[in-house]
């Protein structure tokens, strides 16, 4: 069985800079893998090659054992690749309903896009509270519900979160992550997790990698890096107790 | 070598004086009036292009309203040329410039807010509002859509031919002046300044260029190179109608900057050259006229966005390329 | 008193006309970023397949709308195939704006002068689709056709409304309107979005051709004057703003009506330009509009 995500010696930047410099990774199907490493250090470019909003400049991405890279980041999102974009990429314009339903805009009926709906309101009922409200007065922590919302209106292969905590007050990611880990447990994708440090991502990572200077330095299980002086050190946040 | 005009070689500076001498030799020889009418109006239309391809082109504003000032240029330096007869026409006609270049600055000044769409609303705005203005008519300043009423042309007293010639020469004159002017601003302060905010506005503001006055310049000085043009047609034609700031005229004229090489010194020459021969041979067919027009212009956008010039540039960049692959294996030591 | 009915009923008419032209530059704009300049020249053929239909063939009204919507429809997508598809892929290397602004343009000259070279430059009678005249009050009076034309403006913008709000696709419009990437990462097809949406703009565009023929004619020009009134429009409402859009287009319509009421036709054009020039200065992204906002 080919892994959900694999990525061998990808090269991706912008214009002429590169960011992303020889990266390899793979994650195996219904795997969590935890990206973590210091901003700037492409991260979020990594995703963005993954998911096909911009154009490797060499290397292979692979999903379930089919090459992506270079296709169409629309063909890419329809072959089962969900993107929770940083910043959320909600429309604002939109309400939180008419956002969860673009979430499940590829195919399927009109009663299978309700039916969706019906799941992520019973998930996320402080979404469900604010359905008729348009995106841009939601508070950020909203946002962001309403951001991983949309991407649970579809079940993909794989599921990127680019940051899920990043803005956010303790009480909101504490919020974020209980539904992460919900989804880990229920949904049958690979979760791909992008974070600027540890602090959050104990309960989650089945793997945790660090990406430095667009390459992956190390990885492991987090309770193995977590361990580990110079890791934490570098990385730094303390590391919150991973919930049992 | 760089010299105050940009780096152009010594063959190059020997090409452009030969060109010079052989277009200012050009109607010794050439009689035939009817063609050396379209040249000479080329050549005026050549004059207004170099004007908006300094704004439009290197400054990379959006300006739609070059026309109203090239017409503007016409109307004031015709007005000067019937009312004020005692101004010798040259200097109507470089009045009449300075007056269309004043009010290009004044439409500089509203642009300076705006960003890219909105500034071409607002110069084809104005394009619009003057013309409007001009076919109206008021207190007979324009003549309306008939065409300004006849004015002194620079050349009075000449017999025909003599007077076709004339103006050959004081347009080329007027062309090869604007050239230069132009290469020199290139390289010069300003040159530089509307380059870098055309090209990369973020840059612009951090070095501390000033690009508000840098435009204010820009449109100034494009305003009164096409109000010279519009006064030359003027006196030239002896007539002035509203429809030379239609959508067609203006069509035309971005046809042949685009083909040319928007932003490039050459690439007006080069395109109205194109155009005119083109306009000249299709003259019997105004519908195919346009028609092509339309298409090449689609082609040329898309396919060759450089231009000629830029097509040129390629080629030339390609064909050194692979000379110096060639001197690079020459120079190699035989292996061994 | 009876100055005022004229003015509000023709001012209706005309808004309702020109939103429905602009309306299509305003869904352009919002979901390409460009300014369709090929947007009259769909009028202009709108007249002719009318004349086409209406006198040379006497078909039925409501037939001739309909040729008109899918003939202008699969040319609208065809000039986004032509003149804008091509530069999309290389939005960042050039003025993406100002190049669609020329090619959309050239595409415009192109179809003008195709029109020219097969009809002439002769102004053809287009018939009206509906005939006979509706007494508002002491003589003034609005023909049927004026008032059909009216509704079916209003009838259309409104169906482009509820498409964009409760269809999937019009969804789909919006979300590539407001973040394209996002729109993109669930799996819109923006490469076909896009000519569909420009052929539905020109679509609109052609069936208010066919009414405005039998009012100006069908000619090769006919275009002209409705691309000049759409992009005042939509320069006042915002580029980008559906509402604005309607808002000036009615605000325009009152101006142009109130102006050949009390003052004389020829002076509307200036005035909305007029207004447009002192908008922009003080507006510098129109009256509704704002700059990063698009409120499709």
């Amino acid at each position: 069985m080919s892994a959900a995500l694999t990525v061998r010696g990808l090269v991706a930047g912008y214009d002429r800079s590169v960011v992303i410099d020889g990266l390899d990774l793979e994650v195996a199907d219904g795997a969590t893998a935890v990206v973590i490493g210091p901003n700037g250090h492409g991260k979020t470019t990594l995703l963005r090659a993954v998911s096909g909003l911009i154009k490797p400049f060499r290397g292979e991405v692979e999903l379930g054992g089919e090459r992506i890279d270079g296709m169409a980041a629309e063909a890419i999102a329809k072959k089962g690749v969900v993107h929770v974009m940083q910043g959320d990429g909600l429309f604002v314009e939109m309400t939180v309903e008419e956002n969860l339903l673009m979430g499940a805009f590829p195919g399927g009926s009109w009663r299978g896009r309700r039916a969706a709906l019906k799941r992520v309101y019973s998930e996320l009922p402080a979404v469900e509270e604010r359905k008729g409200h348009k995106a841009r007065t939601l508070s950020g922590g909203e946002r962001r519900l309403v951001g991983l919302g949309r991407g649970m209106m579809r079940q993909g292969r794989l599921l990127l979160i680019d940051e899920p905590s990043l803005g956010l007050a303790p009480v909101a990611i504490e919020a974020v992550y209980a539904v992460i880990r919900r989804l880990r447990s229920e949904a049958s994708s690979a979760i791909v997790l992008i974070e600027e440090n540890f602090t959050h991502v104990g309960g989650v990572a089945d793997v945790v990698h660090i990406l430095e200077a667009g390459r992956i330095v190390r990885s492991g299980p987090f309770a193995e890096l977590a361990a580990d002086r110079t890791v934490v050190e570098t990385y730094l946040g303390s590391i919150a107790e991973a919930p049992s | 070598m760089t010299g105050t005009f940009g780096s152009i070689s010594a063959g190059r500076w020997a090409m452009i004086a030969i060109g010079i001498v052989l277009a200012a030799l050009f109607p010794l020889v050439y009689h035939d009036p009817y063609y050396m009418t379209i040249i000479v109006t080329g050549e005026i239309v050549l004059i207004l292009n170099i004007s908006w391809n300094f704004v439009l082109g290197m400054a990379g504003v959006w300006n739609f309203g070059q026309l109203a000032i090239y017409a503007l240029g016409a109307y004031g330096s015709g007005w000067l040329m019937l009312h004020h007869s005692g101004i010798p026409v040259p200097i109507a006609i470089v009045l009449g410039g300075v007056f269309s270049g004043v009010i290009s600055v004044l439409l500089a000044f509203p642009t300076l807010r705006l960003f890219g769409i909105y500034t071409s609303l607002l110069t084809f705005s104005f394009a619009q509002v003057v013309q409007y203005v001009a076919v109206n008519n008021p207190h007979n300043l324009t003549g309306g859509s008939f065409g300004f009423p006849e004015v002194p042309g620079l050349f009075p007293d000449l017999g025909q031919s003599d007077y076709l010639r004339a103006y050959y020469w004081v347009c080329a004159a007027v062309i090869v002046v604007s050239c230069f002017a132009v290469a020199w601003l290139r390289q010069s302060h300003l040159g530089i300044a509307l380059r870098s905010i055309r090209d990369a506005p973020a840059y612009t503001a951090a070095r501390g260029v000033n690009p508000r006055a840098a435009r204010v310049a820009a449109f100034g000085l494009s305003g009164f190179l096409a109000g010279i043009a519009g006064g030359l047609y003027l006196s030239f034609e002896q007539s002035f109608t509203t429809s030379q700031m239609g959508l067609t005229p203006m069509s035309l004229d971005v046809t042949m900057l685009v083909i040319g090489g928007l932003g490039t010194v050459s690439g007006p020459l080069i395109g109205t050259a194109i155009l005119t021969v083109i306009q000249t041979k299709l003259i019997n067919y105004p519908g195919w006229q346009l028609t092509v027009l339309g298409a090449t212009l689609l082609v040329i956008v898309i396919f060759v966005p450089g231009g000629v010039v830029g097509l040129i540039g390629r080629l030339d960049r390609r064909l050194r390329a692979w000379v110096a692959e060639d001197a690079d294996e020459a120079e190699e030591p035989a292996p061994g | 008193m009876t100055d005022i009915v004229a003015i509000i009923a023709n001012g209706v008419v005309y808004g309702s006309i020109y939103g429905l032209v602009a309306i299509g530059m305003t869904l352009i704009y919002g979901t390409l970023r460009i300014l369709d300049m090929s947007q009259g020249s769909m009028v202009m053929v709108g007249g002719y397949v009318g004349w086409w239909a209406l006198a040379t063939h006497g078909v039925n009204p409501i037939v001739a709308l309909v040729l008109a919507f899918a003939f202008t429809f699969a040319l609208g997508t065809a000039t986004e195939l032509v003149s804008v598809q091509p530069l999309i892929s290389r939005r960042h290397e050039v003025d993406f704006e100002l190049v669609t602004f020329i090619t959309t343009f050239a595409v415009a000259i192109f179809l003008t002068n195709v029109a020219l070279q097969h009809f002439g430059p002769f102004q053809q009678n287009v018939p009206t689709i509906v005939g006979g005249n509706l007494k508002l009050y002491h003589g003034v009076s609005i023909s049927y056709h004026e008032l059909t034309m009216a509704a079916i403006s209003v009838i259309l913008m409104g169906g482009l409304g509820l498409f964009l709000a409760r269809t999937r696709w019009g969804l789909a419009v919006r979300a590539v309107a407001q973040d394209l990437d996002a729109a993109r990462s669930l799996a819109v097809p923006v490469t076909r979005l896009y000519p569909l949406t420009m052929g539905l703009a020109s679509a609109l565009a052609g069936v208010g051709g066919v009414f405005l023929g039998a009012l100006y004619f069908a000619s090769p020009t006919a275009g002209d004057l409705p691309l000049l009134f759409a992009l005042i429009v939509v320069v006042l409402g915002g580029l980008g703003s559906l509402t604005g859009t309607l808002y000036a287009a009615y605000l325009v319509g009152m101006t142009q009506s109130f102006c050949e009421v009390e003052i004389g036709t020829t002076w509307t054009l200036p005035i909305l330009y007029g207004a447009i020039l002192v908008i922009l200065i003080f507006r510098p992204y129109g009256l509704k509009g704002s700059p990063s906002e698009v409120r499709l």
